[in-house]
């Protein structure tokens, strides 16, 4: 027989299930009057027969029964029966019933909402041929460029050609900018540029992950072959669909980039966004074109210029130890055979101790990753913790509705039900109210999904991340689901089914004797009060944190700058070009001119910006390879724009010109560290180290200005230098105006005096400095409005919670308080009985919570700023706030039970 | 109670044998059958043969249909499927292997 028969036969059953109860009925009922006619024939009146008939025939319902058992859908059946029963009897306490979807939903959705960002930043493998063989060399993921000898994390193009021949571990090896150029460039002929990110790579870079293109083709080795001519260029499927239209003859289209005019070759397959999450290319270019591209980086050819990331395919076989060993043995070896190497004691000694690591490229790179790993990983916590109360909450909520059900189900056991069946039973209602909690859970992520992605968001356009449902995430909101209805459900229905059958039977309201000091019910709420205080605890720390990081002093006054990029690339200039410079000064004169303007410079970095930074020497002092200086270069009027106060010699100005003597404007950490004796003013030093490989630049300090800060407000002030841009070449893109009055008037006119000057010069990235540093924090504004939100949640329900409780055991003992009260027991007396017990509840709660709260406070000790984990005010103030929240919660019961009539509550007895 | 568990394992096979000769019967016929076959020796109980028909129908032995009968009421009758003539064949051949071993211990013993 077929097992495939089987089953349509055991569906057409289920299916038809009421036809089959009808015909199985017809057809004892044609046995039954066959016996009848048959015990006729024998001799028996009609009525004699038809009893005869009956008897013998048997119990037609226990039959009907066994018969429709046979088809094995039994279960389904009671299911059905259970799960109509206890939609039925939610429906009957609707106020409840909301109560648990709605805390339900919320939890579950967090959940879910939380696990997308972790899935999708954090777990989830790159869309490439087997992932899992991929491999980067360095571990840090630096991206940028540098010239220092024994660089273990960027490499040049010539050491990746060597390494790509001479490595013994890598089917195939592939190289990348480890820069994403932001350029703005234009399709064919139109007027209008477009921001296009474009992504440098080598000829192997789409062979080595194992990428084709779903229209053209992808690079390959012969782009790369060598430098210079081979103007080719591949787009993402998401460029191609909005900025092309998703125009079917794509290919015939071509991208004018800085001063190069590139063929688009190919468009990459939908799923494809490049090796970094959240970071995704609108083009790829290859290496050799690297000078065509804006801003122009040299690469290939150049021995020194390290600015690449290595990745590669493990051959077969190959474990990454066995890879790193080989890796590290031709390292030095290709470095040293570099004739322009300058083998110098100090970069010898840097060759001695550089050890390549190598990390997975399962799951690409991330700049997300890095920066929201552990706020991720705090939120989930909190997010589990609140779920975690919201089950206590309808664990409770059951506790008390089973034993208010206690007669019932006493009946239902009287009645011959067995344990398993009832337990299944409020099983099945506890799975159907988390499923209609995880079912709305879904519809909430989706919607907070959206505001997360946002929150992380810069400018307009949100990070291309994936966070969309999946089965990954559907299966984990499944499984919390399950597990949560497991969680709140199971104590309840064990306590019910616990057999306390005649008492049950004989009172009527359960009575007090019946669990009335629910010891189960009590622990449930100092649990959810203990996680109250924990969440209370992390939302007021990361509040205070997030409070003190947007008061910090930077060292520049981030109030009333406006901040915009321009892109000078697109004019298609070197950076040396005189014209460059002269629209620069032009610009900023015209800016200051304008009404409202006070000041306006460009500068290379402003905050948060990156850097370009070296050693720095000065005569007579030893190299101190421990200072890493980072350089600024900026317009004369940029310390009046950021009020950084000069606390020594002079600003740059007009005389500072391309043929007069350099000059430079160090930071006070600077002059303390590196000058330390007599004024700095008018000592000369030297921008490089001499190991490097990069020329030195001599300068002459004219000014000493205040410490900034300069990446991040939490890390100590930087060294940091100033270079005038006149006398430095670079393309901007920073501009920054202090301004007086309305912010959008002012950005309005600036911009149009810039359009009035040069009218293609795309404008970017306009904001005020302070957004601008906001933004470098943007992390911890998440997990404190996040936790702050969750805390909240954390707290209501746990006054949900005792109010639940209270109120039913202030309805459970009416009787109780209705004697105290005919003896002669005050109203205040009463309240005071009750009120007494529910603070017994909160401080206990407390009692527990503080030890965790304090042990836990260390796991997030790192991302606080400006004060500690165990911060006494902090701890005081979420315990007042709850104490507080949980006595208001537990006093309208408690008022209840003072207006009980003491003659209606002994009656009701 | 207990005697008609006993018989279970027998029902199938007296039902499918009986339906084997005279398809299309319905089930008061089938009990009918067993028991004046037997001479009254044999008899199956309401309350085990409709569950049988429905499992072994649910199995794919036999398979069911409604037909008029002359008295202008429906039957159902039942008919042996391919796989319940296959079953029958089982069913018999390990009958008689364990009603020989049943005889050889009552002759021997």
């Amino acid at each position: 027989m077929s097992f495939a028969g089987e089953w349509k036969r055991r569906l057409h059953m289920l299916l038809h299930r009421g036809q089959v109860r009808r015909d199985l009925e017809e057809e004892m009922r044609l046995h039954i009057d066959l016996r009848r006619q048959q015990q006729i024939a024998l001799g028996l009146d009609p009525e004699a027969a038809r009893h005869a008939a009956s008897r013998r025939f048997g119990n037609t319902t226990r039959i009907k029964e066994r018969s429709m058992t046979a088809w094995g859908w039994n279960w389904l059946e009671t299911f059905l029966q259970d799960a109509a029963y206890g939609i039925r009897s939610m429906l009957r306490t609707p106020a409840i019933t909301i109560v648990a979807l709605v805390s339900l939903a919320l939890g579950i959705g967090a959940n879910t909402a939380i696990f997308s960002f972790i899935d999708a930043v954090m777990l989830r493998s790159l869309p490439v041929e087997q992932p899992q063989q991929l491999v980067k060399l360095g571990v840090e993921d630096w991206d940028g460029i540098t010239d220092s000898f024994a660089c273990t994390e960027l490499y040049s193009y010539p050491f990746y050609r060597r390494f790509q021949k001479e490595n013994t571990v890598f089917s195939s090896t592939a190289a990348l900018f480890s820069l994403v150029n932001p350029v703005h460039g234009f399709i064919d002929n139109r007027d209008q540029s477009e921001p296009i990110n474009v992504q440098a790579v080598s000829g192997s870079y789409f062979e080595t992950l194992g990428v084709g293109a779903q229209l053209g083709r992808v690079i390959d080795e012969n782009d790369d072959s060598d430098k210079g001519d081979h103007p080719v260029i591949v787009v993402s499927n998401t460029f191609w669909k909005h900025k092309l239209g998703g125009d079917p003859s794509v290919l015939n289209h071509k991208l004018r980039l800085g001063t190069g005019v590139f063929n688009i070759v190919g468009v990459a397959p939908p799923e494809f966004f490049g090796t970094s999450v959240g970071n995704s290319p609108d083009a790829w270019a290859p290496l050799s074109m690297g000078e065509s591209i804006p801003p122009g980086w040299k690469s290939h050819g150049e021995n020194f210029f390290e600015s690449l990331w290595i990745i590669g395919r493990l051959k077969p076989g190959v474990t990454v130890e066995q890879a790193t060993a080989n890796v590290n043995v031709l390292f030095p070896e290709i470095l040293r055979s570099f004739p322009d190497a300058k083998l110098t004691q100090q970069n010898l000694n840097n060759l001695a101790h550089a050890h390549v690591q190598i990390k997975s490229m399962a799951r690409g790179l991330s700049d997300l990753r890095r920066a929201y790993s552990q706020p991720l990983r705090i939120l989930m916590a909190i997010v589990a913790l609140v779920l975690l109360i919201a089950c206590a909450n309808i664990a409770n909520l059951l506790l008390a509705r089973s034993s208010a059900r206690a007669r019932e189900l006493a009946v239902r056991q009287a009645l011959g039900a067995g344990r398993g069946r009832i337990l299944r039973q409020l099983l099945t209602e506890s799975l159907i109210l988390a499923l209609a909690g995880g079912a709305l859970g879904i519809g909430f992520a989706a919607v907070a999904n959206r505001v997360l992605l946002r929150m992380i968001s810069e400018g307009p356009n949100t990070i291309p991340l994936d966070v969309s449902l999946n089965l990954h995430l559907l299966a984990f909101t499944l499984a919390v689901t399950v597990a949560t209805a497991l969680l709140f459900g199971t104590l309840p229905s064990f306590r019910a089914i616990r057999p306390e059958l005649t008492r049950s039977l004989k009172s009527g309201r359960g009575g007090s004797a019946i669990g009335g000091r629910s010891p189960l019910a009590k622990a449930l709420v100092i649990g959810q009060v203990a996680i109250s205080l924990v969440l209370m605890m992390a939302a007021i720390l990361f509040l205070r944190t997030l409070n003190n990081l947007s008061r910090a002093n930077l060292g520049f006054n981030k109030q009333n700058v406006l901040r915009l990029d321009i892109d000078s690339d697109s004019k298609s200039l070197k950076s040396d070009d005189p014209r460059l410079k002269a629209l620069f000064h032009q610009i900023e004169d015209r800016v200051q001119g304008l009404h409202g303007v006070e000041a306006a410079s460009f500068s290379a970095f402003t905050f948060n910006e990156g850097s370009w930074n070296s050693k720095i020497v000065v005569p007579g002092m030893p190299v101190d390879h421990s200072v890493n200086i980072q350089h600024n270069i900026i317009g004369n009027a940029y310390f009046k724009v950021m009020q950084i106060p000069l606390v020594a010699g002079r600003s740059f100005g007009a005389e500072d010109t391309p043929t007069s003597q350099p000059v430079a404007i160090i930071s006070e950490s600077i002059a303390r560290r590196l000058f330390p004796a007599g004024s700095p003013i008018g000592r000369t030093y030297a921008i490089g180290s001499p190991d490097g490989m990069g020329k030195q630049l001599h300068v002459q300090v004219i000014g000493v200005a205040k410490d900034v800060k300069f990446d991040d407000v939490a890390e100590p002030e930087h060294y940091i230098d100033y270079l005038p841009y006149s006398q430095r070449d670079w393309g901007f893109g920073d501009f920054e105006i202090r301004y007086t009055g309305s912010l959008s008037a002012v950005s309005t006119e600036v911009q149009q005096a810039i359009h009035e000057i040069d009218p293609t010069l795309p404008i970017s990235h306009v904001t005020t400095l302070d957004d601008q540093v906001a933004r470098s924090f943007t992390d911890q504004a998440i997990v404190a409005e996040l936790s702050a939100f969750f805390g909240i949640v954390a707290v209501f329900l746990s006054c949900i919670g005792l109010y639940g409780l209270m109120s039913y055991l202030v309805s459970r003992r009416t009787g109780e308080i209705g004697i105290r009260m005919a003896l002669g027991a005050g109203r205040s007396e009463v309240g005071w009985y009750v009120m007494r017990e529910i603070t017994l509840w909160i401080f206990a709660g407390i009692a527990l919570g503080i030890p965790v709260t304090l042990e836990g406070g260390k796991l997030i000790e790192k991302m606080l700023y400006g004060l500690r984990a165990h911060d006494a005010s902090s701890l005081i103030g979420a315990v007042v706030v709850l104490s507080l929240a949980g006595l208001l919660a537990g006093y309208i019961p408690a008022r209840r039970a003072t207006r009980v009539n003491p003659v209606v509550a002994l009656r009701c007895e | 109670m207990k005697n008609v568990d006993a018989l279970q394992g027998s029902l199938d096979l007296l039902v499918l044998k009986i339906l084997s000769r005279r398809p299309r019967l319905h089930g008061y016929a089938l009990m009918t059958a067993i028991s004046s076959i037997s001479d009254d020796v044999l008899r199956a109980e309401e309350g085990s043969l409709y569950p049988a028909l429905h499992r072994m129908e649910e199995t794919g032995w036999i398979r069911a249909e409604w037909i008029k009968k002359d008295s202008g009421r429906r039957a159902r009758v039942y008919e042996l499927t391919t796989a319940g003539k296959k079953q029958l064949g089982i069913e018999e051949s390990r009958w008689e292997a364990v009603s020989a071993a049943i005889h050889r211990v009552l002759r021997e013993a």
